[in-house]
């Protein structure tokens, strides 16, 4: 039963050529921060898929870490006197 | 900045793929690089920040809370048009841990028997996919494609929330500290 899902899957999978999964991956490696691609040519796409995966574990770290940040200025921060100095702070970045 | 050169080609390619697929919206990935778009981003989470500080918890649920309210904020700005914004948008906490304990046996179950076999049949290609679509929410059984899609989006939508984020905080840590002007009368 197990076989025949699995079997079914890459059947639907092999409909996708490599060549087009190839070029998906090429475009999504534009999206990666150019210090994880050394060379831009001889990447496989495996590689850039789990560059790719590393590179959202990363992201999720550092929001984790800035919720953390955040939340512990939030409860020393004094927002109901400083409201109008935040916004306007954010607004002239 | 090399992310703005490439910009201009995802928008080109992104032209000519809603040219071949007459009905079909595609989700423009640039609008996350938008000043405007971020601006927005920071009013609502502080708007949400707001009603977290409000409800007064505990540190550890504070945190979560907090990255809560931001994936939140972060999958409403997306206005509908990705599954991860919809994924997120849809679940609720109680579910989102209850599923994560599911998840983390029964990875470990796969890792420890059988694991020998798993590996040889799927190329790496598609193991890797497979991954991918458990950190983007929402797409574990979507198309190798789409899962593209949907993750191109996905990581520039993430890489607003860190710079907002970021940005918050050392607003709010800069008016903490007493050097914030009084509000004006």
């Amino acid at each position: 039963m197990s076989s025949r899902r699995s079997r079914s899957r890459q059947s639907s999978s092999s409909r996708i050529t490599e060549e087009q999964i190839n070029d998906l991956v090429s475009k999504l490696q534009t999206i990666l921060p150019e210090a994880r691609i050394r060379s831009n040519d001889r990447v496989s796409a495996a590689k850039v898929l789990q560059e790719t995966c590393n590179y959202i574990k990363s992201l999720h770290r550092e929001a984790d870490d800035l919720s953390e940040r955040l939340s512990e200025l939030l409860a020393t921060t004094d927002m109901s006197s400083s409201q109008a100095a935040i916004i306007r702070s954010l607004l002239m970045q | 900045m090399v992310i703005s050169n490439l910009e201009g080609e995802i928008a080109s390619k992104e032209g000519e793929r809603k040219r071949k697929r007459k009905g079909e919206v595609r989700p423009s990935q640039s609008k996350w690089r938008l000043d405007s778009e971020q601006k927005t981003y920071s009013s609502k989470l502080l708007e949400a920040l707001r009603c977290v500080r409000a409800g007064a918890p505990a540190e550890p649920s504070r945190t979560r809370a907090v990255r809560e309210a931001a994936n939140r904020a972060l999958a409403m700005a997306a206005r509908g048009q990705t599954r991860w914004s919809r994924a997120i948008l849809s679940s609720r906490t109680l579910k989102l841990t209850a599923a994560k304990r599911r998840r983390a046996a029964a990875s470990r179950l796969k890792r420890s028997g059988g694991a020998s076999q798993e590996k040889k049949r799927p190329p790496a290609i598609q193991r890797k996919a497979r991954v991918l679509g458990k950190l983007v929410p929402g797409c574990r059984q979507l198309s190798f494609p789409k899962l593209l899609e949907e993750t191109s989006d996905y990581i520039a939508a993430l890489e607003m929330q860190v710079r907002a984020m970021s940005a918050l905080s050392e607003i709010l840590s800069s008016i903490g500290s007493g050097s914030g002007a009084p509000p004006p009368a």
